[in-house]
């Protein structure tokens, strides 16, 4: 796993100091969608290989939720963005 | 029936009361310490930090993007609390965290060496200059480290981690023949 983490208010951090909490590129449903739909969103992940976005959280840091951008496989960190402002520029 | 509520501080049991001989490295604890918690209202982050430098009295804390901790050590939690809610009225909430949190102080030529054993974050000088600050992780706990000298650390932590973190810092310097005790009252 990417040990080092390159916080946008903290600077570089090891990895103990965050909270990982999934996928940031889900979406959530309309409340009248159908079950189907609700049981992928709530339940079903993928395990990519390579390339992946999470929500991280520097619980130990700025307490900031952050998107990490990370290849699950070579460990590569490619960009580390608060989340309130991927909120604010809307869904990449 | 009234109660008389006393004031203690979390490590009264763990140190002694005279203060014994003091080593090169030397962790020295105030009894008390006026501080707060300074956050700013959304847009106000900018004129917050500027206004608090201004004032000159307190020393600032980063803590996170908008949120700063604020300490004396020659005023009174209260006169603090109200000499900034009046200054920041308009721009930050004031919250007073006396009470709450325990100041550490480290010093000595050893201290980076020590606190490497508990934190991962880069302390050589020249990256972690005289007045920066942060939260980090030492050990398992979450504490406002600061660099308030040329080997001076200070380290804010939260009342009920105080003893655990007291022993993992004894532990961490004994190698450095750590001395630790409270501060002496000027
Ligand atoms: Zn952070």
């Amino acid at each position: 796993m990417a040990s080092l983490i390159h916080c946008p208010h903290c600077g570089v951090r090891p990895k103990e100091e965050f909270s990982i909490r999934g996928d940031a590129s889900l979406v959530r449903p309309d409340p009248e969608a159908s079950d189907e739909a609700w049981n992928d969103y709530v339940h079903i992940r993928s395990n990519p290989r390579g390339r992946y976005r999470e929500h991280w959280q520097h619980g130990a840091g700025c307490r900031r939720w952050l998107v990490v951008e990370r290849d699950t496989f070579t460990h590569e960190v490619f960009s580390v963005t608060d989340a309130a402002i991927v909120k604010r520029e809307g869904s990449r | 029936m009234s109660r008389t509520y006393i004031s203690r501080h979390p490590l009264d049991d763990l140190l002694p009361l005279e203060p014994g001989i003091r080593a090169v490295d030397h962790l020295d604890i105030p009894r008390s310490s006026a501080i707060v918690s300074v956050m700013a209202m959304d847009g106000e982050e900018a004129s917050v930090t500027a206004g608090l430098a201004a004032s000159g009295v307190v020393s600032i804390r980063f803590t996170g993007p908008g949120e700063l901790l604020a300490v004396s050590q020659s005023e009174t939690p209260e006169s603090l609390h109200r000499n900034l809610s009046l200054l920041l009225a308009e721009t930050a909430y004031i919250v007073d965290q006396s009470d709450g949190r325990v100041v550490f102080r480290l010093s000595g030529p050893n201290v980076r060496r020590l606190l490497a054993k508990g934190i991962a974050t880069d302390l050589h000088p020249a990256m972690f200059e005289i007045g920066a600050s942060s939260n980090v992780l030492c050990g398992h706990i979450s504490v406002n480290l600061a660099r308030t000298g040329e080997n001076e650390f200070e380290l804010i932590v939260m009342r009920s981690f105080a003893v655990a973190l007291f022993d993992d810092l004894k532990v961490m310097g004994r190698e450095f023949d750590l001395s630790a005790g409270f501060s002496v009252r000027v």
